[in-house]
């Protein structure tokens, strides 16, 4: 009896499969473009502690001095605090200048950005996100 | 007299040796990862533990790649890539599932931001099995006492309640994320074969194996050393798949001296943004 499995099915859903390191909820980089990434300084103005991603907002200037506030998506909660970065880190920063790397979102959702790394006041950089933009 | 004092000395630093190198795994000190550290494959440990019944106790909680770290890479440590990965693929190499043709096609119908908007996680549902075993970046908690064994699930909270003593499945299965199991240990391997699974879930958390109501699940679970867990796991889908496929013998690493974490998924706007993607035809 003839296979009824042609070699190309078989090839073609065993793309990205393997043994590769497994990603979380989603892939970000479907989601936010890894080629429309920014530094953002900002205020940090509140914390949103919930899954499947922390969120943080920061109080922002545009080139025009007008103050407008931004979103960043972080990790789940649990990988913030194994990681390294609780809570209680943004709870003490809160009013306080922020640094962030973040890529802003592939459908044009403004004033939204995915956040990579992150230094609060001590200067210490931190990896809040799970995206790891390409540098431009 | 002052022999007997040597003596009684000797016979307390060797008593207090045995106790520090035979303390139980939770009261071992956790491995822990920082910037700049390396974290690699962690050591197999000793041999596995036995349970009072004299099967390998597989209590634990579980981490899904081999370095016994929740997260390691996301500290800033400089991690082992090979540390991140569940098993070597050149020393078990896993096949990819071979699909029926009109699966097959049925899969590459869809786009990217499509399988994305299928994924069961990106939606907040319940992984289901096998997914739960081959697609999860959060930690599993098991316990385990003679004839019964739980799973617990961080992501999203979940549970899945095991017997252990070979009952078979139900008469009547209905259809469940999990599944119906039926389980029992061949020498020290727990085997659980389950069937009936909830046509909503896809075999991997990729968005697009998707599964028919002939699913049948068998997993391997063993633990061959003190610091792995290993889960084998065979799909068995005739309408779906050519053949069987079997993972490659996949490890988890124990964690020390800590428990899976509270994880409810309430504030997700990710579905708007792949809905809204999908609408401009991204």
């Amino acid at each position: 009896m003839k296979s009824r499995v042609s070699g190309a099915a078989a090839i073609a859903c065993g793309v990205a499969w393997l043994a590769a390191p497994l990603f979380a909820h989603h892939s970000v980089a479907s989601e936010f473009d890894t080629k429309n990434c920014r530094d953002f300084t900002g205020t940090l103005t509140s914390v949103s502690w919930e899954n499947p991603h922390m969120h943080f907002n920061l109080d922002i200037k545009d080139a025009g001095g007008k103050v407008e506030s931004w979103t960043f998506q972080g990790y789940s909660t649990l990988t913030m605090t194994r990681a390294g970065s609780p809570r209680q880190d943004f709870m003490e920063n809160m009013g306080k200048e922020v640094w962030v790397r973040g890529c802003l979102a592939r459908s044009g959702t403004t004033h939204k950005a995915a956040a990579g790394t992150l230094k609060f006041a001590d200067g210490r950089l931190r990896q809040v996100g799970q995206l790891q933009d390409n540098g431009n | 007299m002052r022999l007997h004092i040597r003596a009684a000395a000797a016979a307390v630093a060797a008593l207090a040796f045995l106790y520090v190198f035979s303390l139980p795994a939770a009261a071992q000190r956790p491995r822990t990862a920082g910037p700049g550290q390396k974290v690699g494959i962690l050591e197999p440990g000793g041999p596995a533990p036995r349970a009072s019944d004299g099967h390998p106790d597989l209590t634990g909680m579980w981490w899904p790649n081999r370095t016994g770290i929740p997260h390691a890479e996301n500290t800033g440590a400089d991690v082992d890539r090979a540390a991140l990965r569940q098993f070597d693929p050149a020393k078990t190499p896993e096949a990819p599932p071979v699909f029926l043709p009109e699966a097959a096609a049925k899969m590459k119908a869809l786009n990217a931001t499509q399988r994305e908007l299928s994924k069961l996680s990106v939606n907040c549902i319940p992984r289901g099995l096998p997914a739960i075993w081959l697609s999860n970046t959060y930690a599993v908690q098991l316990v385990q006492t003679p004839g019964l064994l739980v799973q617990l699930i961080e992501v999203l909270n979940n549970f899945r309640i095991i017997h252990t003593d070979g009952r078979p499945h139900p008469k009547y299965p209905e259809p469940l994320y999990h599944g119906n199991p039926s389980a029992k240990w061949e020498g020290d391997t727990l085997v659980i074969d389950s069937i009936g699974f909830d046509p909503s879930t896809f075999v991997s958390n990729n968005g697009s194996w998707f599964h028919s109501d002939e699913l049948r699940v068998i997993e391997r679970i063993s633990r061959p050393s003190r610091n792995y867990l290993q889960i084998q796991i065979t799909v068995e889908d005739p309408k779906v798949l050519a053949r069987p496929w079997t993972s490659a013998p996949r490890h988890w690493t124990l964690v020390e001296g800590e428990d899976v974490h509270e994880y409810y998924c309430t504030n997700n706007p990710d579905v708007d943004e792949f809905q809204k993607l999908d609408s401009q035809g991204k």
